[in-house]
């Protein structure tokens, strides 16, 4: 018999830290942590509520962060859970960014609002591992100051790699400036194009234009990533709800390379 | 081993199984259909082989059995997690060709992939199959274009021959049962069509850029999004999650999964607004591409494996063999307005 | 010229505009027969009548244009009609043996309608062979369902089509469908509970809307017919009005003993003077009170144990005199 991949197993909150009033990420055990890839997802589940999809956007030794916006049946209820506070998770599910291949090469890093937790534990692991990379770039876009996630994470970032922060509406400041992501796209100093390798992840109107602008900066399709997101269910690639296609997102994905995002057509 | 056997012989037989299994079959439900005086042929246990019916195809499929509409998967408690007992005795399936070939595929989608379904194969591996010689195709079949039309790996055959029944038996645990019942020896091929009213033919050159086609606009007025299609279908798999607690005791409660639909409002529907698919004719363009393209891309063989009751069960009289039919004219309207 | 009216009328003729001519009333209880007894209607109109003929409110037929000599001819014509349609009759080749209770009219019902919760033309003939003939002014109707398409609530009696629509929670998938159409098609007496419907049996009217709306038959049809009885509805010069609810989930065998209870009743109280023999039972009722009209008509009536009769009764309807 094949192992119940459905049944969830007990995880306890360590720590929440609140964004913004819709946005915190719950540090949650898990003992396996270590072996978990930035951008593959867990279903959080609270029993009684449901389940639903969340990417990991930080990775310690037998923790792991999730960044969760309050916007439906679950996430409205996991709100009300508290430090120290247990539920069930199970995962990991999907494929995650695989930081093998940006090791040794320049990387660009465009990522909008949500979008920035699947990339987080990619900047976090380029950040203690500079040696590691070429250079890293990060474009991240907020819709305003309110909706800024990991402020502290990025102003330690920024001591060691370059990072651009953008909001839709607002005054510039030295934090950050004015506008949307892919205005900054064609600032950006990328000495090989041809070798260079770019991860987008947002909303799916933001990734189009992102890649478009990158590919207009002599960005190979071929290099650029892209985390996508869907309805997902079971995370097993079963219930079909995230097929696109032939493509299941929660088992083929969520990383996909672009030319194949192309290819997409819900 | 071919048998001969009557209708008493097979009964016998047939509880000889019931002893260690339960025998579910296409049967009558009187006043059981939605319209006022008509019934509803689909599965339940059997004792005896005259309920079982031959001459009508089954309004669901026997995928019920494998994937239940409805299927709790946990109960949980404020601080345990418990599997409901699972079905241990053997399910002896009566089905046709057309249904024991979607068997593959939903072994293809359940047992496949890196995550093995757990649910699925606990009621599999239990699994035994009796084939419905098929002597003439209903109207809306259309098994030999899909190449379903026959059969050879099921435990049993059967169809009725005059007065008795003609089985072919493959199962060794069953042939002293059936000698003992009376069956005599005879060489029995399993009945099965050769031609169907109905024929499909899917165009070579099919991809993804028929999406564009104007095929698929009439039914966002046409089609409205029921399901029925979906239900009916032997090969649909997708399932939607439920948690709920109970009402009398809301500290314990359940979560199972339901069967979901394509067609349906909300399928792809994401926490935040966010909806895909929201015209009813993308939905059936998502539907036909999967049961007659992608999934081959995927698995090597079709979907679809053209038992016809998508045809059978449309309310509107959408019939999904005339859009498989209409892909091919769809392709060149896309090509051409692509040159 | 000398004719006896009321025998000509008891005889289901009208006696009509012109002098001297008569109209053949022909009644088709449940307004559904075979086709061949139309070539009978036409031949009738031909040779006896001005060659046409009217399709009346009631389902029935009406050949205008008949000479008064001709009515004995007309009669045995109509004889196969008559016994094919198994109307109650005492001397054969006479024609209508009464046209006091008229035509017992049904909307096309379950042998035809998908919304249809019975046959209605089987239970119309079935009541029309309980209560034909009789001079009584009774109008009787059947509909297959609360669209009443029939417009049952404008008869004495009206019959609605019910059925208790049966839930298996194992084939719910939750889509939704039935609680979507119950809410804009009919009454609203489903609610989503933990994903599934849940049927409010107050509200309910058994239309089987959730039957039909349903994909994988979670829901079904019951086993029994149940019917609405409505009471009362009258068109007319005084008072014209819709019948009442009377009793819901009622059955068969009740509604036909409380119809011929009711012939009981208005033998006893109706008007000895009332114009032509004709009084509306609902202005016998208005004179006995209702209490007197229930006693009667429920008169050994054993209603299922899950009818609800409605008390009190109130009609309102139309005045002219206001």
């Amino acid at each position: 018999m094949p192992n119940n991949d459905y049944i969830p197993i007990r995880s306890e909150i360590r720590e929440i830290i609140r964004h913004t009033a819709h946005e915190w990420t719950f540090r949650m055990t898990w003992a396996d942590a270590l072996s978990v890839k930035p951008s593959q997802f867990f279903e959080i589940s609270l029993p009684k509520y449901g389940e639903s999809p969340i990417s990991v956007s930080g990775i310690a030794p037998g923790l792991l962060d999730f960044t969760i916006r309050k916007i439906g049946h679950v996430t409205n209820e996991l709100f009300n859970y508290k430090e120290g506070d247990t539920l069930y998770i199970r995962g990991p599910y999907g494929n995650g960014f695989d930081l093998e291949r940006y090791k040794g090469k320049e990387l660009v890093i465009v990522a909008g609002g949500t979008g920035v937790s699947p990339v987080r534990g990619v900047i976090e692991y380029f950040a203690d591992h500079m040696d590691e990379t070429c250079g890293i770039q990060v474009i991240a876009g907020f819709r305003d100051a309110n909706e800024i996630l990991f402020r502290t994470d990025f102003a330690k970032w920024r001591q060691v790699m370059d990072i651009t922060m953008t909001l839709d509406t607002g005054e510039p400041t030295e934090e950050y400036g004015i506008g949307l992501v892919t205005k900054y796209i064609p600032d950006l100093k990328i000495h090989d194009p041809a070798t260079a390798e770019a991860i987008i992840a947002g909303p799916p109107a933001m990734i189009k234009f992102a890649a478009k602008a990158l590919a207009e900066t002599g960005f190979p399709e071929e290099h650029m990533w892209v985390d996508e997101s869907r309805r997902m269910c079971c995370g097993l690639g079963k219930c079909g709800h995230c097929r696109v296609n032939d493509t299941y997102i929660c088992a083929d994905g969520p990383v996909f390379n672009y030319t194949t995002v192309k290819q997409l057509s819900d | 081993m071919g048998f001969e056997l009557s209708t008493g012989g097979v009964n016998a037989f047939l509880r000889e199984l019931a002893r260690t299994g339960r025998v579910v079959a296409p049967v009558r439900f009187e006043g059981g259909g939605a319209f006022t005086g008509t019934d509803c042929v689909r599965y339940a246990e059997v004792t005896d082989i005259e309920n079982v019916v031959f001459d009508e195809k089954s309004r669901f499929s026997f995928r019920e059995l494998l994937l239940p509409p409805s299927q709790t998967l946990f109960y949980f408690t404020e601080d345990s997690i418990t599997e409901p007992t699972p079905e241990t005795r053997d399910t002896i399936i009566f089905l046709r060709s057309c249904d024991l070939h979607a068997v593959k595929r939903l072994d293809e989608i359940c047992r496949g992939g890196a995550n093995p379904d757990y649910y699925y194969e606990q009621r599999r591996k239990n699994v035994k199959f009796v084939l419905m010689g098929c002597k003439k195709a209903f109207d809306s079949c259309f098994c030999v274009d899909m190449g379903t039309n026959i059969s050879d790996n099921y435990d049993l055959s059967i169809e009725p021959d005059g007065d008795g029944w003609h089985l072919d038996c493959k199962n060794a645990e069953w042939e002293p049962l059936l000698r003992a019942q009376g069956g005599t020896e005879t060489p029995v091929t399993p009945a099965h069509v050769t031609e169907t009213k109905t024929r499909v033919s899917i165009p070579d050159d099919l991809d993804f850029s028929v999406a564009k086609s104007k095929l698929w606009d009439e039914y966002d007025k046409r089609c409205i999004a029921c399901g029925r299609c979906n239900f009916s279908c032997p090969t649909c798999t997708c399932f939607s999650m439920q948690d709920l607690f109970y009402q009398d005791n809301p500290k314990t409660g359940e979560r199972r999964r339901v069967l979901a639909s394509c067609m349906v409002d909300g399928f792809s529907d994401m926490a935040g607004g966010v909806v895909y698919r929201k015209n009813h004719g993308a939905r059936m363009r998502y539907k036909v591409l999967h049961k007659v393209y992608d999934f081959k891309k995927r698995s090597g063989f079709h979907m679809c494996v053209g038992c016809g009751r998508c045809d059978d069960v449309c309310p509107e009289y959408i019939s999904f063999s005339h859009i498989v039919n209409r892909l091919g004219d769809a392709m060149k309207e896309v090509s051409e307005h692509a040159e | 010229m000398d004719m006896n009216t009321a025998k000509l009328k008891k005889n289901a003729f009208r006696v009509t505009k012109e002098r001297g001519l008569a109209a053949s009333r022909i009644r088709v209880p449940g307004g559904h027969m075979d086709a061949r007894f139309l070539a009978i209607i036409q031949e009738i109109a031909e040779k006896y009548g001005n060659g046409t003929v009217h399709i009346t409110n009631r389902q029935g037929f009406e050949v205008p244009g008949i000479d008064f000599t001709d009515m004995p001819k007309v009669n045995e014509l109509l004889q196969s009609i008559i016994e094919g349609l198994e109307i109650n009759q005492e001397e054969m080749n006479c024609g209508y043996p009464a046209s006091g209770t008229r035509n017992i009219n049904a909307c096309i019902g379950a042998r035809v309608c998908p919304y249809g919760c019975y046959d209605t033309s089987a239970f119309a003939q079935r009541m029309e062979k309980a209560v034909f003939p009789n001079d009584l002014h009774f109008k009787i109707a059947f509909t297959g369902c609360h669209n009443d398409c029939a417009k049952v609530r404008m008869h004495d009696f009206g019959i609605i089509g019910m059925t208790l629509p049966q839930f298996d929670p194992n084939r719910c998938v939750s889509c939704g469908a039935c609680v979507k159409k119950c809410q804009t098609k009919s009454v609203g007496a489903l609610t989503l509970v933990n994903f599934r419907p849940e049927r409010n049996h107050k509200k309910c009217i058994g239309c089987g809307e959730c039957v039909l709306a349903c994909p994988d038959a979670a829901w079904m049809r019951s086993k029994e017919t149940y019917y609405r009885l409505t009471l009362l509805g009258r068109s007319g010069k005084k008072n014209p009005r819709m019948g009442v609810n009377f009793i819901k989930w009622c059955d068969e065998e009740s509604i036909i003993k409380i119809v011929c209870n009711t012939y009981e009743y208005v033998k006893e109280y109706i008007d000895p003077n009332a114009p032509g023999g004709k009084e509306h039972i609902g202005y016998i009722v208005d004179r006995t009170g209702v209490p007197e009209f229930l006693k009667w008509a429920l008169r050994d009536v054993t209603l299922p144990e899950i009818a609800e009769v409605s008390s009190p009764l109130y009609w309102n309807g139309i005045r002219y005199s206001e």
